[in-house]
């Protein structure tokens, strides 16, 4: 496992059932790199782990900590700390105009709507989107979309941003598009994807197969024995 | 999700929301003791003429009365049958022209401008221990949620008639339910996951 300095994220032998369903049975990781990837099968916990980041699910045992906030006695304080870009931008999106979808993080935050509605325009302005912010939502693409969705949860700025498969329903310049803007983010980002050529660029990758980090380390090497196993597995059958 | 929000603003947008909220309000009350069919049907041509003056896109939206066709047809037929057409044209027009100047509002009034206009008079509840801007949130979103909920329907009902034929069925009402308790789910996740609500200790099952 490579080192990780100051880690923003710290699951602490964590255990987690959905249902009669056991996820996670004490798993444990750190992570401190700047653009770490989840990768593995659907089912295989990527999007729970993510969730529990997040605070949107709380451990039945152990503990997970961002920003050295344990998330159990600090859920308050974790949404101005984590961003979480789901991966269906409309089980996200709540408002009908633009404006107001970016603007409700920072009236959350504190801010009045006028204040609010201002940053809105600015963030929306310096995102090559200038004058969106009173165009009716379900007008929008699904790449639009989801870019609205990634700017309302980077306007309250978090320092960590969680992502659950962003791409899975984007066309291919859109995700271009995407990409290009994720790799430009200030933010630390933690994010669960099939996009195997954008992750390659990530400092690290965690393989998780049924809860549990089956490969750890640079992109290359967890890609490789990634699809090696599922290409055994294919043979295997086939034999 | 889907929403009636007309995206090219028209004159009833720049209108505070406070103020279209009332003359809602007070509308409803005042045609309701009205029972000249003529009257009525005056001022319905009234709200038409209203929606015409929003621009194509707003006066193409007439057509979601549509949706309420069998409501309107049983409303008419109960008059008939007890009274007269006079009271069955009457009891439609009145009807028809509160769902049309409610959907007016809900066209034009964005959610933020919604909960700031009913936030004061939520105040008033705060006594019972009740948050304001969290009521008004809940409000919005009841409201917002109409035509989710309807366009939902419609596309079951699609599906329905693409597999079977025939018309939908009471059949449809069990998974439009679990459909309906799946978004509030989603809803409510994503409300969470931007800090509304974060007061409560522990966690939601999410599915």
């Amino acid at each position: 496992m490579p080192d990780t300095v100051s880690p923003y994220l710290r699951f602490d032998n964590v255990s987690l059932g959905r249902g009669a369903r056991t996820v996670f049975d004490g798993f444990s990781a750190s992570l401190g790199e700047r653009r770490v990837g989840l990768i593995g099968n659907n089912g295989s916990g990527k999007s729970t782990l993510l969730r529990l980041a997040a605070g949107l699910l709380l451990p039945d045992a152990g503990e997970v900590f961002v920003e050295g906030l344990e998330t159990k006695t600090h859920r308050g304080e974790l949404p101005g700390n984590v961003g979480f870009l789901f991966q269906n931008p409309d089980h996200q999106i709540l408002f009908p105009t633009v404006g107001e979808e970016i603007a409700f993080g920072l009236t959350e935050k504190g801010m009045t709507d006028a204040e609010a509605n201002a940053a809105a325009r600015e963030l929306l302005a310096a995102n090559g989107c200038e004058g969106w912010e009173k165009r009716a939502v379900h007008e929008l693409s699904e790449g639009q979309r989801q870019l609205v969705c990634l700017l309302s949860v980077i306007a309250p700025e978090p320092s960590v941003l969680l992502l659950d498969e962003p791409f899975s329903s984007l066309d291919l310049p859109t995700r271009l598009d995407l990409s290009d803007r994720l790799r430009a983010l200030p933010q630390a980002v933690v994010m669960a994807s099939h996009d195997f050529e954008f992750l390659s660029a990530f400092d690290r990758l965690l393989w998780l197969d049924d809860g549990r980090v089956r490969e750890d380390g640079r992109p290359a090497t967890v890609i490789a024995a990634y699809e090696a196993s599922i290409r055994g597995l294919k043979t295997a059958r086939r034999a | 999700m889907i929403s009636n929000y007309l995206g090219r603003e028209t004159w009833l947008h720049r209108m505070p929301a406070g103020a279209k909220l009332a003359a809602l309000a007070i509308l409803s009350v005042v045609i309701l003791p009205v029972d000249d069919w003529r009257a009525l049907v005056a001022a319905l041509a009234g709200v038409v003429l209203l929606y015409a003056s929003l621009g194509k896109e707003a006066f193409k939206r007439l057509a979601m009365i549509r949706s309420f066709a069998v409501l309107l047809a049983i409303i008419a037929a109960l008059h008939l049958l007890a009274g007269t057409w006079q009271e069955a044209v009457a009891a439609v027009a009145r009807l028809v022209m509160m769902i049309l100047l409610a959907d007016l509002v809900s066209m034009t009034t964005t959610m933020q401008a919604m909960m700031a206009a009913l936030t004061p008079v939520l105040t008033l509840l705060r006594p019972f221990g009740l948050n304001p801007r969290k009521l008004s949130l809940a409000v919005s979103l009841a409201i917002r949620f109409i035509p989710v909920l309807s366009a939902n329907w419609e596309a079951r009902s699609e599906a329905w008639r693409a597999r079977t034929g025939r018309r939908p069925s009471f059949r449809l009402l069990g998974p439009f339910i679990a459909d309906t308790f799946r978004i509030a789910d989603h809803v409510a996740e994503a409300l969470d996951a931007r800090g509304v609500a974060r007061s409560r200790r522990g966690g939601r099952e999410w599915g």
